[in-house]
C-alpha cells in the first residue's frame, strides 16, 4: 500500500507543482520558477492548438461513446436470447477488446492503406472505391473512431448484456401478453431498466477515450496536420518533443482534473445503482 | 368456447416462427463474429505469407515462416522477454500483495475504504500522460529510466489498484459464516483464509491475474517513455518497425501475431470467469 501511495501521490504533487511553473527541460533554471504561477494555465487558454486539441477531443469523444453504446447494446440485444452458436459468438466477439492497442493500430493501419487493404480491394471491385481515408483530413478522425470502436465495443456489449439479464421477467411477460411488438418491449421495458447501466457504461467508455492514444501513436500520429490530435496527445507531444514540461504539466492537471470529476459521477452513480438493484432484487 | 376453438392456430404457428427467429439470429450471429473478427484473422494469415504476395487476396497459399525467422534474428526476442518478465513479475506481486488487501477490505469495515475505493478509482482513470511526466524526472533521477525494475514498479501500481478493486466482491461474497466454522474447528486465520476462503474465490483470481496480466501486458505509452532500448517492451519494438525500417508489413504482422498471442490464448482459457471479471470490476466498486 506504501508503494502504491508513493506512486500515486508522489507524482501527483510533483505534477502539480510543476504545472506552476514554465519548466522548460532545456533551461534548467526554470525549474522551481514560482513567480508567474498561473502563467501556464493563462497561456493554455489562449494557445489555439489546445483549444483545437479540446474540440478534436470532444468530437473522437462523442462519437466512440455513441457508436460503442449503439453497436454494443445491438449486439447484446441479438446474444442475449441464449443459442451455442451465440453464446460461442459471446466469447469470440471479446476478442478485440483484449488485444493490445498497438497491434489493433497495425491492423487498422494496414486496413486503411488502399493498395494493400482487402476492405479497399472489396469495395473497388463493388464499384465504390473509397480513397486512403487516414491522409485525408475529413475522414481521418472517423477512421480512428471506428478502430477504437472495433477494440471498445465489446465492453458496451458486456455491460448490455449482463444489465438485459438482470431485467425481471414479469414485466416482459406482461407487456407481451398485452400484446406489445418486440420493439415496444424493447423500448418501454427493457430499455428503462438497462439504463442505468448503460450511463455507467458510457461514462467510463468516456474516460477511456479521453486516454486514446497507442492508435493515434500508430495510425495518424495526430495528422494530418493536426486534425488528429487529441487533449492528452497535444500534452505528449508538449512534453516529449517539446520538452515544455510545465506547460503539459499544466494541460495534464487539468485534464486528470476533468476526468476525477467523471469518476466522481461514475461513483456516485453506482453506488445509486447498487441501492435501487438491491431493492428490486 | 368459438373464440377459443379460432384461436389454435396463431398458437401452432408461434413456436414455427420462433424456431426460424432462432435460425436467422444464429445465421445472423455467425455473419457478425466473422465479419467482426476479420481483421484478427487477417493480420495472422498476413504474417505466414511470402513476402512477392503479402497482400494477395488468393486463400491457398505456401505459408511461410520467413517472417518469424526474420524477427528471430532482430532485437525483437530481447523485447519480447522484457515484455514477459515485466508483466508476469507486475502480476505476481500485484497478486501477492492484493490479495491480502482486498481481503482485508473486505473482512474489517475500515472507515477509510470509501476513500480507498475513490483513490483506486482515480488511479485506474487518470490519463497516464498525467503520471509520466513525473516519473519520467523522477526515474532518471533514480537511475530507474529504461530499466526492466522501473517498469515492473510502474505496472505494479496499477495493477495493485486493479487487483483489490476486482477481489473484494469475490471475498464480499465468500460468507463469514464458513470461515468461522473453520476457526471452530481449530483452523487459525491464516489457515481458513488459505484452505476455506481463497479457494473458493479461485475463478476470481485466475480471472484478476489474467487482466493484470493483460493491462501491463498491452501497455505501450508507459513502455515508450520510459525505457530505451534495453528495457524496451514487445509493443515498442513493433513501432520500431515502422519508424527505422520502413514498411515491413510481414515482419510488423507477425510480431503483432506474437504480442497478441499471449492475451488471446489466456483471454479464451478463462474466458468465462473474464466475462465476470471484467462486469464486475467495472460496475461494482
Amino acid at each position: 500500500m506504501l508503494v502504491l501511495a508513493t506512486l500515486t501521490v508522489v507524482p501527483g504533487i510533483y505534477l502539480a507543482l510543476t504545472a506552476l511553473t514554465p519548466l522548460n527541460l532545456a533551461n534548467p533554471a526554470t525549474a522551481w520558477n514560482f513567480e508567474d504561477p498561473l502563467g501556464n494555465f493563462r497561456s493554455m487558454l489562449e494557445d489555439p492548438s489546445f483549444l483545437h486539441s479540446v474540440k478534436v477531443q470532444a468530437h473522437l469523444s462523442a462519437a466512440s461513446v455513441v457508436l460503442q453504446l449503439l453497436i454494443g447494446l445491438a449486439v447484446a440485444l441479438l446474444l442475449h436470447t441464449s443459442t451455442r452458436i451465440r453464446d460461442v459468438a459471446r466469447s469470440l466477439l471479446l476478442i478485440p477488446m483484449v488485444l493490445p492497442p498497438i497491434v489493433v493500430g497495425i491492423v487498422w493501419l494496414a486496413l486503411f492503406t488502399v493498395d494493400i487493404s482487402p476492405i479497399h480491394r472489396g469495395l473497388a471491385w463493388l464499384g465504390m472505391p473509397v480513397g486512403p481515408l487516414l491522409t485525408n483530413p475529413s475522414s481521418a478522425l472517423w477512421a480512428v473512431v471506428l478502430a477504437g470502436t472495433w477494440q471498445n465495443f465489446p465492453f458496451a456489449m458486456l455491460m448490455s448484456l449482463a444489465a438485459l439479464q438482470m431485467v425481471p421477467a414479469s414485466p416482459l411477460e406482461a407487456a407481451r401478453i398485452d400484446g406489445a411488438s418486440a420493439w415496444q418491449v424493447f423500448l418501454h421495458v427493457r430499455l428503462p431498466f438497462i439504463a442505468p447501466t448503460l450511463v455507467v457504461a458510457g461514462l467510463f467508455m468516456l474516460i477511456d477515450s479521453v486516454k486514446a492514444f497507442p492508435l493515434i501513436f500508430i495510425m495518424t500520429d495526430g495528422g494530418p496536420g493536426n486534425v488528429t490530435e487529441v487533449t492528452n496527445y497535444y500534452v505528449y507531444r508538449q512534453a516529449f518533443s517539446f520538452s515544455l514540461w510545465g506547460y503539459a504539466s499544466s494541460i495534464a492537471i487539468t485534464l486528470v482534473a476533468a476526468v476525477f470529476l467523471l469518476s466522481y459521477a461514475i461513483d456516485r452513480l453506482t453506488s445509486r445503482l447498487d441501492k435501487t438493484q438491491g431493492s428490486l432484487s | 368456447m368459438m373464440t377459443r376453438a379460432s384461436s389454435p392456430s396463431p398458437q401452432a404457428v408461434r413456436p414455427l416462427r420462433k424456431l426460424h427467429a432462432r435460425r436467422i439470429g444464429d445465421a445472423f450471429t455467425i455473419v457478425l463474429t466473422l465479419a467482426v473478427l476479420f481483421p484478427f484473422f487477417w493480420l495472422i494469415q498476413v504474417s505466414f505469407r511470402p513476402n512477392e504476395d503479402i497482400f494477395g487476396s488468393d486463400i491457398l497459399f505456401s505459408p511461410t515462416l520467413e517472417h518469424y525467422r526474420a524477427l528471430w534474428k532482430g532485437n525483437f526476442p530481447g523485447s519480447f522477454i522484457n515484455s514477459i518478465v515485466t508483466s508476469v513479475s507486475a502480476t505476481v506481486l500485484a497478486m501477492l500483495i492484493g490479495v491480502p488487501a482486498a481481503y482485508a477490505l473486505s473482512r474489517a469495515q475500515f472507515r477509510a475504504s470509501r476513500g480507498i475505493r475513490m483513490w483506486i478509482l482515480v488511479t485506474r482513470m487518470a490519463p497516464p500522460v498525467a503520471f509520466t511526466i513525473p516519473l519520467f524526472i523522477a526515474f532518471k533521477f533514480m537511475q530507474l529510466h529504461d530499466t526492466r525494475i522501473g517498469l515492473i514498479i510502474v505496472y505494479l501500481t496499477f495493477s495493485l489498484a486493479l487487483v483489490i478493486w476486482m477481489m473484494k466482491p469475490f471475498f464480499d461474497a465468500v460468507p463469514t459464516a464458513l470461515e468461522e466454522a473453520a476457526a471452530i474447528d481449530g483452523c487459525s486465520t491464516w489457515r481458513a483464509f488459505f484452505s476455506v476462503t481463497l479457494p473458493l474465490t479461485a475463478p476470481g483470481l485466475a480471472a484478476t491475474a489474467v487482466i493484470c496480466f493483460i493491462q501491463a501486458w498491452n501497455d505501450f505509452f508507459f513502455a515508450l517513455i520510459l525505457t530505451r532500448t534495453q528495457a524496451s517492451t514487445a509493443p515498442v519494438a513493433i513501432v520500431g518497425f515502422i519508424q527505422y525500417a520502413g514498411w515491413e508489413w510481414g515482419r510488423m504482422a507477425a510480431a503483432g501475431t506474437l504480442v497478441m498471442a499471449p492475451v488471446v490464448i489466456f483471454a479464451i482459457l478463462v474466458r468465462r470467469y473474464l466475462v465476470h471479471g471484467l462486469a464486475a470490476g467495472s460496475i461494482k466498486g
